[in-house]
């Protein structure tokens, strides 16, 4: 039997799913933050919130860039949704039930609910939705490639056929995956959509000048009471962090969605903002190319996996906004285990044992490359630093993101400096990445074991029995070392107090419609 | 005159057919994919191969360029690859802020480097001299990026003067523009106007050495006239070409600047496009740089006739 996931709390009776049957094994509703009802008061004022970067694309299904969510979450809605306290809630979808064998899922959807142009949402827009996400040019192709099959039962119920249990796909609809387009207007504007979206969010798309501004304003169908409290957000693009800051404190805008770690102490104690550091879903570390020498070689991958001294790092460079990694899954992650998060102290003599059983009893030269940001080029010569006494001479190559990106999907690397952002689900941050012949698989790691757990992981629901798998599979991997955890960052966001309303969640999203 | 400028604008023709070449060819040599860079890390291959086809990033390279090219020609630039928006909308909306912006230099650091420059030069080798050169000494040595961040954390942080960030067309509220646009012309034109001062003292003081001055003092002219009407004028065509060099490196240096008082100009949008592997905007904004560059020198070609007289365009000046 597929167990419901535990931290899926069902407090509302009305949205019990009337699906009956014994193919159901479970019918949890999901809790409902938002009553709907009319609006009370009328929206006014503009809220300006920094962004750190322009986001190319507004379109869910197209987006793939962290800073396109800043905004869209404020245009869609999603089929699910997180809570303050990291549980998965109803947002579109008021409930779902899941077969026995897991392979099929059937949601219940919110009904009374219009796109911002006026088109119902039901049924047959999920649908629309979830089928344009499987086109293989949309990056949430891989994420939805589980389902094989969608049925629309009902104007409100929709059933989702699985080719294999795969455990993550309702925090996959939490995600980009879950947020709903307008049919009407994706069929009208064609690939122009990502310029003129429509969602049901709290606020609609007005004018977008690249590089510079976004405009929104408040949805006058919004579903759920008294929200939106802001007429208008304009959204500024400021691409260096130093000037969002300054920004912020000049009051040309009110909400900044990064902060330069140097500057995080003194903005605590600047009277007049409050300044948000939580742990992000994000690591980053370095990949170590397993079919390139000397990283062919386990012994030399594990020595400097060992020789990296996380808190010396994160300490220098950090300042409190990023905590030590040894796994993908950091504190805000649902699969996070502290042990097995801690990386161990340095011992100069296991890095020594292990450059002697490698081959390289006086150490060895390779290259990294990396991103050309001072903080990128800043970790590279730190760690540099610390693999010198043991003889490691790393070279430091610095690339643009884009040539990186091309060089780690085909390999031609040594060691590479890249992370991931983090999704809610622990199988989007690890399953890629280190399963035989995956995509994000970029050091061409192999292990029959690993796939195996991360296999089985996929099959199960139960968190707990989840997390102890992974817990497994990160020790294996840390043991072979085709990567080297390095940090996890924090999400820092500043915002003016005469900002109110703001509910942290914990994937570091600005939700403007609580905001007044 | 009009042969002159004919000619010149004939000659551009060649010119921008082989940058388009060149831009195009070198585009496609660097290392990078835009299906990857707009896909993102977890992009499959199956997935790639689909961008790449219909973005037409799979056809032989000679018929991307024959398309394109044939698409200038009917005066489409294309669309950009990451945003789908047609980049001549796209280079039109950034093009006026840096325009704008290189303009406002220019004319903000002529306005304290000439007559700087020349009180400098009458001066030669006396205190006023010393302490404009210090001056100049100084401008040049201060980064834009620096005196930026300082004069945001001055006059908007502190006194609440100016606007910290964004751009207000100059149509749409001349006032708001020109508030916009105050700290951004100040932070570039303090260096550039080091630059032309250095440039106008060196000048002039050649010239005030020159034996027509010599000859036209013995004839009793006064002082003033001699150095304005005379020296002056003479001293000025050196500087004028800085002065095109400058607007032409502006035109495509000002990105530090756009950077950090948030305007959306023509440096960020080459720059930002690059890292984005957006073709289509490269290579429509190198057409358009190198079409502003050609222009820009045939101005400056054409002010110097206004200047000196004996500089006759098309015989040989």
């Amino acid at each position: 039997m597929m167990a419901v996931r535990k931290q899926l709390i069902a407090t509302t009776a009305s949205v019990l799913l009337a699906l009956a049957g014994t193919a159901f094994a479970a019918s949890p509703s999901l809790a409902m933050s938002h009553p709907v009802a009319h609006r009370s008061a009328a929206p006014s004022g503009t809220i300006d919130i920094g962004l750190s970067a322009d986001p190319p694309k507004l379109d869910p299904s197209l987006s793939s860039a962290l800073v396109d969510r800043q905004v869209m979450i404020n245009l869609y809605d999603t089929l699910f949704q997180l809570s303050a306290s990291g549980m998965l809630e109803s947002d579109l979808a008021t409930g779902y039930t899941v077969s026995k064998d897991g392979m099929t899922y059937t949601l219940q959807l919110r009904k009374g609910v219009m796109f911002q142009d006026g088109t119902p949402f039901n049924a047959a827009a999920v649908k629309f939705n979830l089928q344009r996400d499987q086109l293989k040019i949309s990056p949430r192709h891989s994420s939805l490639s589980a389902v094989s099959g969608i049925d629309v039962t009902g104007p409100y119920t929709l059933v989702l056929h699985l080719s294999k249990p795969f455990s993550p796909l309702l925090n996959v609809l939490a995600g980009r995956a879950g947020m709903m387009v307008s049919p009407t207007a994706v069929k009208k504007e064609g690939a122009g959509f990502l310029n003129n979206p429509v969602g049901t969010g709290p606020y609609e798309f007005v004018k977008r000048v690249v590089g510079s501004y976004i405009d929104l304003k408040a949805n006058p169908h919004y579903w759920v009471k008294g929200e939106p409290h802001f007429a208008n957000v304009e959204y500024k693009i400021f691409t260096d962090p130093n000037v969002e800051l300054l920004n912020l404190q000049s009051g040309a805008v009110q909400f900044i969605d990064t902060l330069p770690p140097q500057q995080v102490s003194s903005m605590e104690m600047t009277s007049g903002y409050t300044v948000i550091n939580k742990p992000s879903f994000g690591y980053q570390g370095i990949y170590l190319n397993v079919k390139s020498a000397p990283f062919t070689n386990m012994y030399l991958r594990e020595a400097i996996n060992n020789a990296v001294n996380r808190s010396l790092l994160v300490g220098a460079i950090f300042r409190g906004t990023a905590v030590p990694a040894y796994s993908p899954f950091g504190p805000a992650s649902p699969a996070y285990v502290k042990s097995e998060d801690t990386p161990p102290a340095v011992n100069p003599g296991l890095i020594r044992k292990l450059l002697k059983e490698g081959g390289k009893p006086k150490g060895f030269s390779f290259t990294m490359q990396t991103a050309t940001s001072p903080l990128d080029v800043q970790i590279a010569e730190i760690i540099q630093s610390m693999l010198k006494p043991y003889g490691i001479q790393m070279n430091i190559d610095q690339l643009d993101f884009g040539t990186m990106l091309n060089n780690s999907a085909d390999g031609n690397f040594t060691a590479m400096a890249l992370g991931w952002s983090g999704r809610l689900d622990p199988d989007q941050d690890i399953y890629s990445f280190f399963y035989s012949g995956a995509p994000l698989n970029s050091s061409q790691y192999s292990n029959p074991k690993v796939d195996a757990l991360l296999n089985q992981a996929r099959a199960v629901s139960d968190m707990a029995v989840r997390k102890a798998i992974y817990a497994k599979a990160v020790a294996i991997i840390n043991h072979d070392s085709p990567y080297v955890f390095l940090y996890h960052p924090n999400n820092v966001l500043a915002y003016s107090n005469s900002i109110k309303g703001f509910v942290y969640i914990p994937d570091g999203l600005i939700r403007v419609a609580t905001l007044s | 005159m009009l042969t002159f400028i004919t000619r010149r604008i004939l000659l551009t023709i060649p010119v921008l057919f082989l940058i388009s070449v060149i831009v195009f060819s070198l585009l496609h040599l660097i290392p990078g994919d835009p299906a990857r860079v707009i896909l993102g890390q977890d992009a499959t291959p199956a997935a790639l191969q689909a961008l790449r086809v219909q973005l037409g990033l799979t056809r032989p390279l000679w018929l991307q360029y024959v398309l394109w090219i044939g698409g200038v020609f009917h005066g489409n630039l294309g669309n950009s690859l990451q945003t789908g928006l047609p980049v001549a909308m796209l280079i039109g909306q950034a093009l006026p802020v840096t325009v704008e912006l290189a303009i406002g230099t220019i004319i903000v650091s002529g306005l304290i480097a000439i007559p700087l420059g020349i009180y400098a030069a009458v001066h030669k080798g006396r205190m006023a001299d010393l302490i404009t050169v210090f001056g100049a000494s100084i401008g040049l040595s201060i980064p834009p990026f620096w005196l930026g961040i300082m004069l945001l954390l001055l006059f908007t942080v502190h006194f609440h003067l100016f606007p910290s960030s964004g751009y207000v067309p100059f149509f749409q509220n001349p006032i708001q523009n020109l508030q916009s646009m105050f700290l951004p012309v100040v932070a570039t034109a303090v260096r550039e106007a080091a630059v032309l001062l250095r440039m106008m003292r060196a000048s002039l003081v050649e010239v005030l050495g020159a034996d027509f001055i010599r000859t036209a003092r013995a004839k009793g002219i006064l002082w003033r006239v001699v150095v304005v009407r005379h020296a002056v004028r003479n001293a000025l065509v050196p500087v004028l070409t800085q002065s095109g060099l400058q607007i032409a490196g502006l035109l495509g240096g000002l990105v530090i600047t756009e950077t950090i008082f948030s305007l959306p100009g023509f440096g960020s949008l080459l720059v930002n496009s690059i890292f984005s592997r957006d073709y289509t905007i490269i290579q429509g904004s190198a057409l358009v740089a190198a079409l502003l560059v050609v222009g820009v020198n045939l101005v400056t070609d054409l002010c110097y006739g206004l200047i000196d007289p004996r500089i006759r365009m098309g015989k040989g000046a």
